[in-house]
């Protein structure tokens, strides 16, 4: 059995994960830091990501990495975006500053398609948004998209 | 004496985008000129730079009367606290007075600022500071909002569709800013319509912005007939040639002369010169003459000829031709088994680069109702037929239109019906990404009741696709004594389509049949030809315009 060698990765609040090297440079980031940090860096901070995320994220790389072309990627895709909102837009953050392409698109992808089809009031419940336009720029929206609702 | 910072923002432009700050703010707040330009004021009120909302110990009334200041279009002078770049709280002594245009309106706010240092302790005071009807509390436990912009406006809102776009700025303030970004909103109309599409419209959205075009090319609200005059001429004359646009140019290729002889030449019309004229393209060679053949526009400035009446009889020929090389020459393409040979087919081109030919007449009067496909980006074509088992009847003078980037409508024409021929106005769709494409019939919704629209059956009229996927016919031979130049919208990926009539200002074409459209800048739809049972006019084109010219 070969020895593949691993990288230790610490997340914002001190959590720290063992990972094959191979998964981790599925982050473009650190495979990035891997190759400028020089040989000893086996440790490698990830300070805007959480414990919690960066164990999603980890999860995400390794199916990715070890079974590339396995019959039921979909479905591991379809499955790890099956989350509440927070921990998806943790993952799309995450995904983001760590470069990794797959998961940026995925996250994404199902936090737009939370909007499609919704009123602005359905939009708003969905995501707790607050409406913080003043009345008199709303009346100044409501003209200006008059033309969205009838068409 | 204290340096005055002054700030200069636009009153005609929506949420009044800074245009000028001098040295004096930069070196008071920290911000340089360009991190700045184009954002409203108020990240002064933020004491992060990355922060979603003001800072609650800035005073909610006095934002409110800066407010009704500005819209009532008044001086103002308060004081606000504020915080630098670093997160240093500020006191702005600030005045504001708008600056009237030569008619009055005010085209300028200029904000004078007096920066002094805020006595205040950040971390003895807490939530909430003022009254709780100042509003924006909660969106700090709102996930989405936490995203940065261009996690939200690049990969989230690019990959909705141009209307959905124009909805959700409705939502919040941060939404509306990030929603009314060109480069957004260009993204988002090339994921919606494919880049072909939008490359072609680029030229429109110098003058009018992508978030209006997308408007327009919705509502149709700025859709008007013109009339265009241009130069040159098409000589000899004839009729039954065919036209189309590469680019902003018209190309014309043969037809039917006087004595029904079929034409071989080559003619070009340059829609952006000053002046335009109908030119004779000079080719090296160029393909046997004749008519009622189809021409379309390939990738760029590609075109390609099929089939037609020729001195000899009907042809299955294929012809290209680069209008853009030195010395343009038709080229003959092979393609294996070729499909029978006939006229007053249609044609069009999917992707760029894949002819689709369907229907048409043969030489012993009989109507066509097959498919084929010529996939041109290969190295050596070859003619495929598409097997359907359910087919259209068969018919001539019917349009092909590409929509949804691989479907095609196919509507009217003059089709079989029992032992007749009789013009038809009905509608089919296929969408060649499938395994094995199908032609279905598209149902229309509403047929037999009082206020269902359906366009009177027709052959030889025009179709074009818009690039949200909604179609537009009009003109055509028609039967009975229905107006050609009524103007038909359908949208072909609804399951059950409701034909809309289009309501079009201007001077519509005098129409009767055997024109010719082409469609350039993927909004203007050009009438060429059309015989008015007195003489064929290429002088005097028609335009059906889609969206503004200008803004």
């Amino acid at each position: 059995m070969t020895s593949s060698k691993t990288i230790v990765l610490r997340s914002s609040d001190g959590a720290t994960f063992e990972v094959d090297e191979a998964v981790a440079l599925h982050s473009l980031m650190i495979k990035h830091r891997i190759e400028t940090g020089g040989a000893d860096s086996t440790t490698i901070d990830v300070p805007e990501v959480t414990g919690n995320t960066l164990s999603k994220v980890i999860e995400y790389c390794k199916k990715h990495v070890e079974a590339p072309n396995s019959d039921d990627l979909k479905s591991f895709d379809t499955d790890f975006v099956k989350v509440d909102q927070a921990v998806l837009c943790h993952l799309a953050k995450a995904s983001y500053y760590m470069n990794i392409k797959g998961l940026l698109d995925l996250s994404s992808k199902t936090i737009a398609d939370m909007f499609k089809g919704k009123t602005v009031e359905q939009i708003r419940e969905t995501f707790h948004i607050k409406n913080d336009f003043t009345p008199e720029e709303e009346e100044e929206l409501r003209k200006e998209n008059s033309w969205n609702l009838f068409v | 004496m204290i340096p005055t910072s002054i700030v200069v923002s636009d009153a005609l432009e929506p949420d009044f985008p800074v245009i000028y700050v001098n040295k004096v703010f930069e070196s008071v707040t920290g911000y340089r000129a360009d991190e700045v330009l184009g954002r409203n004021c108020r990240f002064l009120q933020y004491r992060d730079p990355r922060a979603q909302r003001r800072h609650p110990l800035v005073d909610p009334d006095c934002v409110s009367e800066i407010r009704r200041c500005l819209d009532e279009g008044i001086h103002f002078q308060g004081e606000l606290l504020n915080f630098s770049k670093d997160g240093t709280p500020i006191v702005n002594r600030l005045r504001l007075a708008p600056i009237h245009g030569d008619d009055g309106i005010i085209t300028h706010i200029i904000g004078i600022q007096l920066f002094t240092h805020a006595k205040i302790d950040l971390n003895t005071v807490s939530y909430p500071v003022f009254n709780p009807k100042t509003t924006s509390f909660t969106q700090e436990t709102c996930p989405i909002l936490q995203l940065s912009d261009e996690v939200m406006a690049q990969n989230i809102f690019s990959r909705l569709t141009p209307r959905d776009v124009a909805s959700i700025g409705s939502v919040c303030t941060r939404i509306r800013q990030l929603t009314k970004s060109e480069h957004l909103r260009k993204m988002v109309c090339q994921n919606a319509w494919g880049t072909e599409v939008t490359g072609a419209l680029e030229h429109m959205t110098n003058k009018l912005g992508w978030g209006r075009l997308a408007r327009e090319l919705t509502t149709l609200e700025a859709v008007c007939w013109k009339k265009l005059r241009v130069g040159g001429a098409v000589e000899p004359s004839r009729c039954n040639f065919s036209a189309c646009a590469a680019g902003n140019r018209l190309v014309l290729f043969g037809g039917e002369g006087v004595n029904m002889q079929p034409m071989d030449d080559t003619f070009v019309l340059n829609l952006d010169a000053v002046n335009p004229e109908w030119r004779q393209v000079s080719v090296k060679s160029a393909p046997p003459g004749r008519w009622g053949h189809t021409l379309s526009c390939l990738n760029g400035s590609w075109l390609v000829v099929f089939g037609g009446c020729g001195k000899q009889g009907l042809l299955n020929d294929v012809f290209v031709l680069d209008l853009d090389a030195k010395q343009p020459t038709w080229i003959e393409v092979y393609g294996g088994s070729p499909p029978p040979p006939r006229s007053w087919h249609s044609s069009c081109t999917i992707e760029g680069s894949k002819l689709v030919v369907s229907g048409g007449c043969t030489a012993a009067g009989v109507l066509l109702n097959d498919t084929f496909l010529l996939d041109l980006t290969m190295e050596k074509p070859v003619w495929r037929e598409i097997p359907t088992s359910r087919v259209p009847p068969s018919r001539l003078g019917h349009s092909l239109s590409v929509y949804g980037r691989t479907k095609i409508l196919m509507f009217g024409g003059l089709a079989n019906s029992g032992h007749l021929r009789l013009r038809s106005n009905e509608a089919y769709t296929i969408d060649l990404v499938e395994e094995k494409p199908e032609w279905r019939v598209l149902e229309y919704n509403g047929v037999g009741t009082q206020n269902a629209v359906v366009p009177p059956p027709r052959l030889d009229h025009v179709a074009m696709s818009m690039p949200c996927g909604r179609v537009i016919i009009f003109g055509g031979s028609i039967a009975g004594l229905h107006s050609p130049s009524q103007v038909f919208l359908l949208d072909p990926s609804e399951e059950k389509a409701s034909w809309r009539i289009l309501n079009v200002p201007g001077e519509p074409p005098k129409f009767a049949w055997g024109h010719s459209t082409c469609v350039v800048g993927g909004t203007r739809v050009l009438v060429l030809g059309g015989h008015t049972g007195e003489e064929w006019v290429l002088n005097e084109l028609h335009e059906l315009c889609l969206a503004s010219r200008q803004a």
